[in-house]
């Protein structure tokens, strides 16, 4: 997984895993990614951001619970048989933090490539192009990989 | 695990001895007559100088010899420790230690004029004060000039040899001090099947027929010295330097443990030689037969003074790596959580067995945390001997005499609280002595003493600590303070204002009321960084002054940072935690208080005490529990309760930091990990307060509209 931030450089390839947000996927780089757990039991933080709105315990760690659907103005489903939570790791103002990102699915870790990356179109975008690092494609589908520090900061 | 780094040993060590010579220094300014603040200086010096040169730190060796050698005739008592003796003794020391940590950075000119004014001082001979202190202190010149030698029993723990050290390298040495008469003391060595090859079991009597200074023979065991047991009296009689060769093993030599003189001296636990009382030891006789003789053991009241010792060596404390200890906590605190669950689980369920081994493991694990939390546990003392050396040095610079009394240097504080805490205490304690205690003239024309008084103190006020920083100077200038917040903006003109609410502009960052910017202290920064720092560590900072009296700062610390009693209580759905020492009682809300929506009071035997509904403030949804309790809490003098919907009781509370992510909930001070394994959050108090506080004015501005 280490290798993630490496490949990403190179040329061709892209570790990523695989998600489903309500109806469209995203690509999360697997560098990122620390593990991918079934829901658990969330603490609600009052007076938190909407998008990061509780946390959970995550192997004795306390970590907080992000919601991308909120951020990207999505309706938020109940927790379903294919819910998960994917823990990220960011570097946020230089220190590294946990983050649990709710997943409606998690697909696969695979690969895409970087010569199908489609530069973010200006235009017919609901979404903040901050949030988006670039879309690929994947499978005759388009798939998003997002900017998780800026969507998170 | 890495190789350990034997420079970086000696560097820690030193820092430590630093530590220790800079603390005896600044006591001997205070009391020059301490004979053993003297010794203990000495000690530390020497031992700086022996490790020195094992180390290669020969420029430390061969200075600190120089300095040891100027310092050596305050140590006979010869010169009094006279203040400028002291600050250049102080001088020296900081050269020593440049000359550790950066040895580029240091010139020897510095060095050789430290060492002038050094000599300068010890060499104006002022040989009347000497008097007194020889009369008090045992007379240790003449009694060695008199005596014809030392009478050593050595006794090395018997895993001497596995350390590389070797017994008969170091009786080579103390030969090298003048004639020795060796005789081995054969009488530990057991049977043949029960000996371990490469335990040491000789003991070994040595009559040394030297003038040597004791120090002498302390140098050559000076690396052994834990771990044997060195007897030390001196001879008497003159006698002829034994004929025998070294190491001789014969049976006819005297077996003089039978004879061992009677104040037998142990050479660490008591560093000054003390007078031979008993002055007719026929130690010349000889002893036949040495097997023949039953255990020829040192006399009861050596024995006495051993075991002494070998406590002392029982609480002598072993270097761990502090990221050790942070990670024992760690583990300890997941020990705690899973116990939690365990018991839990135990509650419910009928197996009595699985009970008995719950509440088995809950004992456990709460004395485990404990103990590891004590481990972490450093006296504050070392934190306030730091400040010393600030004071003296700022006293001097600012030509103001103050006296700096520490008081509760007992009271132990987590680890990395004391580290936390050392930055601030500077600045408040620069505060005090430049902004607080006014210069002498000041002082004389107000009738106060000349000298000024910084008093330091610690003291355990339940699950907290309370360390205050007092100065009898001027007292805060309220009127200049409330006028600088208007000419910054921060306040309206005229608006009306407690003291206390002006004195709380101080933390404001940015602002200062000097009208001078001198190189300590009235550029603004500062008391918003130790506000800050402080209410990091989830302590608290409160002011309070007198004009004309001085001003006294008090930081209220959490003992620790890693775990807390807690109140577990429920809000809706969610759970909390209130850490239990903010607790003042829990009470029933009343019907009565219940209807009055129109005010958040409550009358708790007579006082009026401003509530705050959790529910509203956790947005918890459904309807609220029939019977409200309130969790009456307090910071300082203000009171406040909270309403939750049910007290669930006790809880060990293992503090998790809330994330970046979620730095901007201010009421919430951290995060637990409940028995079930879901996530709480845990209040913080002082937040609430402010909110409640912040509710009642807004009540009082619409009563007053």
């Amino acid at each position: 997984m280490t290798e993630g931030h490496a490949a990403q450089h190179q040329a061709d390839a892209m570790q990523v895993v695989m998600i489903g947000l309500g109806e469209e996927k995203f690509a999360l780089d697997a560098g990122l990614v620390r593990e991918i757990i079934d829901p658990v039991p969330v603490t609600k933080v009052a007076g938190a951001r909407a998008f990061v709105p509780s946390v959970i315990n995550v192997r004795g760690n306390v970590i907080p619970l992000a919601d991308l659907r909120i951020r990207f103005g999505m309706p938020q489903l109940d927790d379903s048989a294919d819910t998960r939570i994917v823990v990220i790791e960011l570097e946020l103002d230089g220190e590294p933090v946990l983050v649990g990102v709710t997943a409606d699915k998690v697909y696969e870790v695979t690969e895409i490539s970087q010569t199908d990356v489609q530069q973010t179109p200006r235009v017919g975008m609901h979404w903040k192009p901050e949030f988006i690092r670039f879309i690929a494609k994947w499978r005759e589908e388009f798939v998003i990989v997002p900017n998780m520090e800026r969507i998170l900061n | 695990m890495s190789t350990i780094d034997p420079t970086e040993v000696f560097r820690q060590e030193a820092s430590e001895l630093f530590e220790v010579l800079e603390g005896a220094l600044l006591d001997l300014g205070q009391r020059p007559d301490d004979r053993e603040l003297v010794d203990s200086a000495f000690r530390a010096l020497h031992t700086i100088k022996g490790s020195g040169a094992m180390f290669g730190f020969d420029k430390v060796a061969s200075f600190t010899h120089e300095f040891e050698t100027a310092f050596d005739r305050v140590r006979k008592g010869e010169i009094k420790p006279t203040q400028e003796l002291i600050s250049v003794a102080l001088a020296a020391k900081d050269y020593i230690r440049a000359l550790i940590e950066e040895p580029q950075s240091t010139d020897d000119i510095i060095g050789d004029g430290i060492l002038d004014d050094l000599r300068r001082f010890v060499s104006s001979d002022q040989p009347a004060i000497a008097v007194a202190e020889i009369v008090e202190a045992p007379p240790l010149a003449p009694v060695e000039s008199k005596q014809a030698g030392w009478h050593l029993y050595l006794e090395f723990e018997s895993h001497i040899l596995r350390n590389g050290s070797n017994p008969l390298d170091l009786l080579e040495d103390l030969c090298k001090l003048g004639p020795c008469f060796v005789v081995p003391v054969t009488d530990g060595i057991p049977f043949l099947d029960e000996m371990e090859p490469e335990d040491c079991y000789l003991k070994w009597d040595v009559k040394l027929h030297a003038a040597c200074d004791k120090n002498a023979i302390d140098d050559v065991f000076m690396f052994v010295s834990d771990e044997m047991k060195l007897t030390l009296s001196p001879l008497e009689h003159v006698e002829a330097p034994a004929p025998m060769p070294l190491f001789q093993l014969l049976d006819e030599e005297p077996a003089p443990a039978v004879e061992m003189p009677a104040p037998v001296v142990e050479v660490v636990a008591a560093p000054v030689a003390e007078q031979p009382a008993a002055k007719a030891e026929p130690v010349s006789k000889p002893e036949p037969k040495l097997e023949s003789k039953p255990e020829p053991k040192p006399e009861p009241k050596a024995d006495a003074k051993a075991e002494a010792k070998r406590d002392d060596r029982g609480i002598a404390t072993v270097r761990v790596q502090a990221e050790r200890l942070d990670e024992l906590m760690d583990r300890v605190g997941e020990l705690v959580i899973a116990q939690a669950r365990l018991t839990q689980l135990a509650a419910s369920g009928s197996d009595l067995s699985i009970k008995i081994i719950a509440e088995e493991i809950e004992r456990l694990a709460s004395s485990l945390r404990d103990t590891t939390m004590g481990a972490r546990m450093v006296p504050i003392g070392s934190l306030f001997g730091r400040f010393r050396r600030l004071i003296h040095d700022l006293s001097r610079d600012l030509s103001k005499p103050v006296e700096f009394v520490t008081s509760g240097e007992d009271t132990e504080l987590d680890k990395t609280m004391i580290e936390c805490l050392a930055d601030p205490l500077v600045h408040l304690i620069r505060n005090a002595i430049d902004h607080g205690i006014e210069d002498t003239a000041t002082r004389t024309a107000n009738g106060k003493t000349e000298q000024g008084r910084i008093e330091l103190a610690a003291v355990h006020s339940g699950a907290q600590v309370l360390v205050t920083v007092k100065d009898n100077g001027g007292g805060l200038n309220t009127a200049r303070i409330r006028a600088k917040a208007e000419e910054q903006g921060l306040i309206a003109a005229g608006a009306v204002l407690s003291d206390h609410e002006i004195h709380q502009f101080l933390f404001h960052p940015g602002f200062s009321t000097a009208q001078t910017i001198s190189a300590l202290s009235g550029r603004g920064v500062g008391m918003d960084v130790v506000k800050r720092t402080i209410e990091n560590m989830r302590g608290s900072i409160d002011l309070s002054t007198r004009p004309g009296q001085g001003t006294t700062v008090t930081l209220r610390l959490p003992l620790t940072l890693a775990i807390i009693e807690g109140l577990l209580i429920r809000v809706g759905e969610g759970r909390y935690i209130i850490p239990l020492s903010a607790v003042e009682e829990c009470i029933e809300l009343t019907a009565e208080d219940e209807r009055s929506r129109g005010r958040n009071f409550l009358n708790v035997r007579g006082n009026l005490v401003p509530f705050l509904r959790l529910r509203e403030i956790m947005t918890a949804s459904g309807a609220p529990d029939q019977h409200q309790k309130t969790i009456i809490i307090s910071t300082g003098e203000t009171h406040v309760g909270l309403v939750a919907d049910q007290i669930i009781g006790n809880h060990q509370t293992v503090i998790k930091s809330l994330s970046k992510l979620h730095s901007d909930v201010t009421i919430f001070s951290g995060a637990t990990i409940l028995g079930d394994g879901t996530a709480a959050l845990i209040l913080d108090v002082a937040q609430l307060v402010m909110l409640a506080q912040s509710k009642v004015e807004k009540q009082h501005i619409s009563e007053a509209a």
